[in-house]
């Protein structure tokens, strides 16, 4: 089922969580929301699912408008980050809840409901704890327990807030997976907000970046890392190190460092490149020297902690070869990089 | 570390031999001594049992005050759930104030609250006046009793309430909402079992405050024998006429009584309980 937003804002008081909001989620599409806390995308998760009602714009579930629809009709799953269980009731119980709750008629028969939970509890592999009680399980099994839960009204659409934020790392890299197989299995279509960037990348169709209310990109992992599309995702996606630099004429200065700005208009800018996007050089134009603070190996080369005049943060560099000395000056050259406009 | 080791499996909570040895003490001294002087005395004469603790009156007597007490800790539980609803879900202007409204009954000398009642619902006070023409009297009956009573157990409702509704996460009510149910099934079956031991806590305290409460009722009661006469009244009128037998009976029967009750909802909280903590 797609998911269509058209001009959706929203302010609490005086404080704007959402521009007006463009997005469209095709059928079957696994979209990550994903940026720093305070960036609307919890928020506008919640508009799609129907918890939170949008000032402006509208929602459209396959070119229907729900905008009016309250969650309980909107047939949406929704996952909380903390898993919002119903504490008194058993496993079982817990998914049990969406189908026992319809009216009489179109409540399935109980042989029916115990049969629907008993094979989504083998789904999410719990087969064994549907006579539990949520407090007698885990972080990953309580999530489970919820995304069992949510499927069991059959929805079309799967909404997952920060599901595997509260959870450990290595229990979350398994969920991940498994959550990513369940999707598409089930033929859903879903969206996950996370913070986390290597989940998002890892797990998603396509990416949205937020910042304060807008969406910076909507892109396909490789391309938001590879080609972000404005300072912050650059910034906020992988590792990267930024100068402020000055554009004229197709050249970015730093200090005394003249780099190539590609296409950039003049004025101030930023300049940023990856930590693996260098190599050594030997001087002259296009490179950048700076005194080796810190030399720790990593997977095959040696990443390294260098100071540049000018520059508060040490410029974070992976070489190839040797481990440089503490204190030696070093010259590279980034071979990827990009300018944007400082519009601070 | 073995020595170390050692120490830790004792007990990591440190002083627990003391702080149990204290506390034994404490509740024999406080608690305990007071109480089972009222058993011994009563068991020096047992005869005053039946000839007064269980007197047609004094039978009436329990009857009002168990009875009473027990509609009103039930009439708090209903609107101390809803106003420990609204102090904890809403905000408004002067909430604060509300708030503190509530403890109002802790801190109030119970005979101004029952003198205030008396004034408020006797035939000729502000709310009594309205109520006489309908046919009702409340000052100096039963129903007295009963007003003087939820007066005096509202805080223990909503404060008992009011730390557990705020717990249970906003979340889970969306939950219910997103897996469809009305704002009705979504009270009735995941907010209402949620909050039921805490309910439960407050209604017990209520009722327990209930049936000991002295002050406020008697103003308010008319202290009619066999109609509104409340159990620790009828105590306190066999002191008077020197009948101390005759007194602490009364008072054995109540503690028993009250005793078994307390007892009956504590095992009722635990068993409510124990299913969310697994």
């Amino acid at each position: 089922m797609g998911i269509t937003v058209e001009g959706v804002s929203k302010s609490f008081g005086s404080f704007t969580a959402l521009q007006p909001i463009e997005l469209e989620a095709r059928p079957g599409e696994f979209l990550a929301l994903l940026g720093p806390s305070g960036s609307g995308k919890t928020t506008l998760l919640r508009i799609i699912a129907g918890l939170e009602q949008a000032d402006t714009g509208r929602v459209l579930f396959d070119g229907e408008d729900v905008t009016g629809r309250p969650v309980t009709q909107r047939g949406v799953g929704f996952v909380f980050q903390h898993y919002a269980l119903f504490k008194h009731m058993t496993v079982a119980d817990n998914i049990a809840f969406g189908l026992t709750v319809r009216p009489r008629r179109l409540r399935p028969a109980k042989a029916e409901i115990e049969r629907r939970v008993a094979e989504l509890l083998e789904l999410v592999q719990l087969k064994d704890l549907g006579r539990r009680y949520p407090a007698q399980l885990s972080g990953g099994q309580r999530q489970r327990v919820a995304l069992a839960r949510a499927l069991a009204v059959e929805p079309r659409i799967l909404l997952l807030d920060e599901p595997f934020g509260a959870l450990d790392a290595k229990v979350r890299k398994e969920l991940r997976r498994w959550l990513r197989e369940l999707h598409d299995r089930m033929g859903l279509t879903s969206i996950f907000v996370t913070h986390d960037q290597e989940e998002a990348l890892e797990l998603a169709d396509r990416v949205v970046v937020m910042d304060h209310g807008r969406i910076e990109q909507v892109a396909v992992p490789d391309a938001v890392y590879r080609a972000p599309a404005s300072a912050f995702v650059f910034d906020f996606v992988g590792e990267s190190n930024r100068l402020p630099v000055t554009v004229e004429r197709g050249r970015a200065r730093f200090g005394s460092a003249l780099l190539d700005a590609g296409d950039a208009a003049d004025g101030p800018g930023l300049l940023f490149f990856r930590p693996h996007d260098v190599e050594p050089a030997l001087g002259g134009e296009g490179t950048l020297s700076a005194t080796v603070t810190l030399a720790r190996p990593r997977a095959g080369m040696t990443r390294v902690e260098a100071a540049l005049d000018g520059l508060d943060a040490p410029l974070e560099l992976d070489l190839p070869g040797e481990p440089p000395a503490v204190g030696e000056r070093i010259t590279v050259r980034p071979t990827r990089l990009q300018v944007f406009p400082d519009r601070r | 570390m073995p020595a170390a080791m050692r120490s830790a499996r004792r007990s990591v909570i440190p002083g627990f031999g003391l702080s149990l040895g204290f506390t034994i003490l404490y509740l024999s001294l406080i608690v305990l001594i007071p109480l089972s002087a009222v058993f011994v005395r009563t068991l020096a004469e047992p005869s005053a049992i039946v000839e007064t603790a269980l007197a047609p009156r004094a039978l009436a007597a329990y009857r009002l005050s168990f009875g009473a007490s027990a509609l009103a800790a039930a009439v708090n539980a209903v609107f101390g759930l809803l106003i420990a609803w609204v102090l904890v879900r809403y905000d408004f202007p002067l909430k604060r104030i509300v708030s503190a409204m509530v403890d109002l009954p802790f801190a109030l000398p119970t005979a101004v609250a029952g003198i205030a009642l008396t004034a408020l619902y006797s035939s000729n006070g502000w709310i009594g006046q309205f109520l006489a023409p309908l046919g009702l009297k409340l000052a100096y009956t039963p129903a007295g009793v009963v007003i003087a009573l939820v007066f005096i157990g509202l805080p223990f409702v909503v404060r008992s309430v009011e730390p557990v509704l705020a717990d249970l996460g906003r979340d889970v009510e969306e939950a219910s909402a997103s897996l469809g149910a009305s704002r009705v099934t979504t009270f009735r079956r995941v907010v209402l079992p949620a909050i039921a031991p805490a309910l439960l806590t407050g209604f017990a305290l209520a009722f327990a405050r209930g049936i000991g409460e002295y002050g406020s009722v008697i103003f308010i009661a008319g202290n009619m024998p066999y109609e509104s006469e409340i159990a620790p009244l009828l105590i306190i009128t066999q002191l008077e006429q020197y009948d101390y037998a005759g007194a602490t009976a009364i008072a054995c029967v109540m503690l028993v009584a009250s005793f078994a009750m307390l007892l009956a909802i504590n095992l009722l909280q635990i068993a409510t309980r124990k299913r969310m903590q697994g």
